[in-house]
């Protein structure tokens, strides 16, 4: 384990996010089983006090998390200063078990928490709370996923060994690689850019056709598409290396945080795509969602899409 | 309008010291209505007045005002409902003492987020007709108990609510400046506000303007 | 609008915080004290983190000493032309140098032999023979860092210096000039003398040498040649200068890791003590939250103005910790606290820190005070939040 001061606040922050999720997770289940809007015993006013605590909690984690992700990556990039062989975030990740999943776990809780506050937002316009028990339900199931994530977490950083070489990112993003990312190396390229296109395309018709669930599915696939064509593609003329495909290089500081910025458009693009299937009764910002989705998906193509464009008018030929 | 259905109020409910505060409590009072609640101290008058406000809840019965069950509501929208609807002049004024006389009656717009130049124009309405724009920013605690409830109502009266609740307006104040009040409460009706008036203080008793008195003993009204 | 920055309400929240002063100065008195702490030892190790590592930057490649019943021992010099033969070396210079205790200031020299006609294995040094200019057949002169040159004046010994032999004898050195180099911590307390010079001083064999370093042409492919020499000479131990740079990193990630031990121990302390003064509420100020809840403020609304009353109080903290922390460490060179993390010989200590601007240092203090400072109010402004308003206002 390496005792560096980023993993130890990281690890802090999770010892206060357990702290809290805890109490939230209690109050959850207190309410979800006893919540009756229309009782008025003292047993319901307290509850309902009880739930802005449990609202007020789960607010708090996801605020500090979507930072906190950015800083942990970036604290990935810094470890693999020291990590022999891991050149960026990709290799550390590598380095243990844990890493991919604890990646993936990160992400979906991002997602989870906040279509979770989303709900919260809903709820908290009607008098009638319709929503309340759904959401502390809701909080129940999310509760055991964050709880996993921060094992994971917790595991990942112990078990990080300093001597051990790992693999960089250049051998974890290439065809020849054996891991289960490789496959998309053997989509052919057009093939996948074309998927990409249309797959924003569709975005945008189900959006003039306000067809919901549609929209939100073409929002899920785009999460893959674009990231499978940033790997294969659009990652090469960010390096302008036509071997180069590391989905983590570009985060640092050489590509002037780029990354960064590609994350946050494709997160909050499709975010606001998904919540628009989930959201019933919303008074008027539905059509708020599929603008703010369409916007940022829009945003994250043109950004992706900028790099090889400039590149051929530089030089003249694609790589 | 405002509508109390078989209401009482017992207040340590779970303990040996039980006080029924009200009892069975039935009243309608219409819109532009001024009501005054007679009654000595105890005897359940200001009970009724923050049952309306939604401030405390009934152990039974209803309280309705323009078709909403208000003894129902979840504590943020009772919020909501008083900010929306109701003006209370409270007997000690409650007025945040270190600030000023701005500060104060802009209190209940400071939630809603409102654009400088809306609060400004309701702030000037409310301080020009009750006659606190030359104190404007003076800290209240520096301020006259006469000027204090001026500022009071000032901000009971900020939101244009529907209600006026005042409780034992002339408690703390001399004959002169309980004068002004009434002058005060004259204007107030001819807004067409809906006035409810808790008092024992006998200067309300039959004025013209008052359109109900109600007297108020043990919890019952009496007549 | 729903998403503008509500100025009321931070009025508010300011004007709250003043209400309460001497509570809140109290609070902000500890907390910019523990960030400023914490944030200066964060800047005092990445400072010298840099001097470190511009250090091992300018280090040879490859080390090969001799190890002899596990401790260090002179090399032959004929090993480099061994060592020159290797496929991939460029090149291969026999070094000597070694510490000089000097008893009278109580300090330590390190001195280093060099060879007019040799390839200098640093640029530094090249420089000084370039710069000297030498007195043709005297072989015995010497060039310091100004360090060392102030100790020496210090102890009267301007024009000349006389070392002891290991037998008593004594050896009179003339003075030649002094030297700057890239970084401090280097150059501070080195002596440059002839290798003759440095032999005699020592009573060293003429073919002997300190260490040898190795030059390679491919820097990826240093630990392949390293592993090389290791195989050649099973006698030696070979020091590549990436084994020297992960060593480093992670001294120093150790030592402020303690540190940082140490400060969550405060940090814990202080937000309980924060706990406690955010939960124990005055009737006036209960009172006051009662008359916001009449006049129609929400719980939301509470909490809101809660919140903005926690983060203008910590990231105000933050601010001025950091800031105070900055003045601390680049404008006054951190008495004190550098000589914790500087734990050389005296000389050594009194380098300059490098100002390295470094925002991930800064991001990281922000994680490590204000959610948590946050996250220690939420308890209390919930319970203040949800009091019963017409309880309260009586």
């Amino acid at each position: 384990m390496i005792l560096s001061p980023e993993i130890l606040a990281i690890l802090i922050l999770d010892f206060i996010f357990i702290f809290f999720a805890i109490i939230a997770f209690i109050l959850s289940i207190k309410i979800f089983l006893g919540w009756d809007a229309n009782s008025t015993t003292k047993k319901q006013y307290r509850l309902e006090k009880q739930s802005f605590l449990t609202a007020i909690i789960i607010k708090y984690i996801f605020i500090v998390k979507v930072p906190l992700f950015l800083f942990f990556i970036f604290t990935l990039d810094k470890m693999s200063n020291v990590i022999i062989g891991a050149m960026c975030a990709a290799g550390v990740v590598d380095a243990t078990p844990y890493g991919i999943y604890l990646f993936i776990f990160k992400i979906m809780n991002l997602y989870f928490f906040g279509y979770w506050l989303v709900i919260h937002n809903e709820d908290i316009k009607y008098e009638t709370q319709p929503y309340t028990r759904l959401k502390f339900g809701i909080f129940i199931g999310i509760f055991f996923l964050f709880i996993v994530e921060l094992i994971l977490e917790w595991l990942m950083f112990s078990s990080i060994n300093i001597d051990k070489m790992v693999s960089c990112c250049g051998t974890l993003y290439s065809s020849s690689s054996t891991s289960s990312i490789s496959i998309i190396f053997h989509i052919n390229k057009t093939l996948l850019l074309s998927i990409f296109y249309g797959n924003f395309l569709f975005i945008y018709i189900f959006y003039l056709l306000r067809k919901k669930y549609l929209f939100v599915i073409a929002n899920i696939l785009f999460i893959l598409t674009a990231i499978s064509s940033l790997i294969v593609f659009f990652g090469t003329y960010i390096y302008e290396l036509p071997t180069h495909h590391c989905p983590f290089c570009f985060l640092q500081s050489d590509y002037y945080y780029v990354g960064y910025l590609i994350y946050t458009l494709l997160f909050i693009g499709t975010f606001y795509g998904i919540i628009t299937g989930f959201v019933e009764k919303s008074k008027g910002n539905k059509i708020e969602n599929y603008k703010i989705s369409v916007i940022f998906n829009f945003l994250y193509v043109i950004l992706v899409s900028l790099y090889p464009i400039i590149f051929y008018i530089k030089n003249g030929v694609w790589l | 309008m405002i509508e109390l259905k078989n209401i009482t109020k017992i207040y340590g409910i779970n303990t040996n010291n039980k006080v029924i505060a009200l009892e069975d409590i039935n009243l309608k009072i219409k819109e532009g209505e001024l009501v005054v609640l007679r009654g000595a101290s105890g005897s359940g008058k200001s009970t009724i007045l923050s049952l309306i406000a939604a401030l405390s809840k009934p152990s039974s019965g209803e309280v309705i005002v323009d078709n909403k069950r208000i003894s129902k509501l979840q504590d943020n929208f009772a919020s909501i409902y008083r900010r929306d609807n109701i003006g209370f002049v409270f007997q000690k004024y409650n007025l945040i003492s270190t600030l000023s006389v701005k500060e104060n009656i802009i209190l209940p717009l400071v939630p809603l987020n409102l654009d400088v130049k809306d609060v400004e124009d309701k702030l000037s309405v409310v301080t020009k007709r009750f006659n606190i724009a030359h104190k404007e920013n003076t800290i209240v605690r520096n301020l006259s108990g006469g000027e204090q409830q001026r500022v009071a109502i000032a901000r009971a009266n900020i939101n244009n609510p529907k209600i006026i609740l005042a409780d034992e307006p002339t408690a703390n104040l001399d004959e002169k400046l309980s004068l002004n009040f009434i002058d005060i409460l004259k204007e107030l009706k001819k807004l067409n506000k809906t006035i409810i008036i808790a008092t024992h203080d006998p200067l309300f008793f039959g004025l013209d303007f008052v359109d109900r008195e109600l007297k108020i003993h043990n919890g019952k009204i009496i007549s | 609008m729903k998403n503008k920055i509500n100025i009321y309400l931070i009025e508010y929240a300011i004007n709250s915080i003043l209400r309460q002063k001497a509570k809140n100065f109290f609070i902000v008195f500890v907390f910019i004290l523990l960030i400023f702490l914490l944030t200066s030892i964060f800047f005092i190790t990445n400072s010298i983190k840099y001097e470190l590592e511009t250090t091992v930057d300018s280090l040879p490649q490859i080390i090969v000493q001799k190890i002899k019943a596990g401790r260090q021992y002179d090399i032959d010099e004929n090993v480099v032309d061994q060592l020159i033969k290797i496929e991939g070396v460029k090149d291969v210079v026999s070094r000597v140098w070694g510490y000089y205790y000097f008893a009278n200031a109580g300090v330590n020299f390190s001195i280093v032999g060099l060879n007019e006609y040799e390839n200098q294995y640093k640029n530094s040094f090249k420089k000084i023979i370039q710069n000297v200019e030498l007195e043709k057949g005297n072989t015995s002169f010497m060039v310091m860092g100004q360090g060392v040159q102030k100790v020496l004046n210090e102890n009267y010994y301007d024009k000349y210096f006389n070392f002891i032999r290991p037998n008593g004898t004594l050896k009179k050195v003339n003075f030649a000039g002094t030297f700057d180099a890239d970084t401090e911590l280097e150059s501070n307390d080195v002596i440059v003398v002839s290798k003759d010079t440095f032999r005699d001083i020592f009573d060293m064999d003429e073919n002997k040498a300190t260490d040898i370093v190795v030059k390679v042409s491919n820097p990826k492919e240093i630990s392949m040649i390293a592993s090389k020499i290791k195989l050649i000479y099973p006698d030696t131990r070979v020091i590549t200068s990436d084994d020297l740079k992960v060593s480093y990193q992670n001294i120093f990630d150790y030592k402020s890791g303690v540190f940082l031990a140490i400060f969550i121990i405060s940090l814990f302390t202080f937000f309980i003590i924060i706990y406690d003064k955010s939960s124990g509420l005055t009737s006036e100020e209960k009172r006051e939250i009662g008359i916001l809840k009449a006049i129609g403020w929400k719980i939301d609304d509470v909490l809101k103005e809660k919140f903005y009353e926690s983060f203008i109080i910590s990231s105000f903290s933050y601010i001025f910790g950091v800031g105070l922390s900055f003045i601390y460490v680049y404008i006054f060179h951190a008495p004190l606290l550098q000589n914790i993390f500087t734990g050389y010989s005296q000389l050594k200590t009194s380098f300059e820190l490098p100002f390295i601007f470094d925002i991930q240092t800064l991001f990281l203090v922000f994680f490590l005070s204000v959610p948590s400072y946050i996250g220690a109010t939420i308890i209390p402004s919930w319970r203040i939040a949800t009091l019963e308003a017409d309880e309260v206002i009586r």
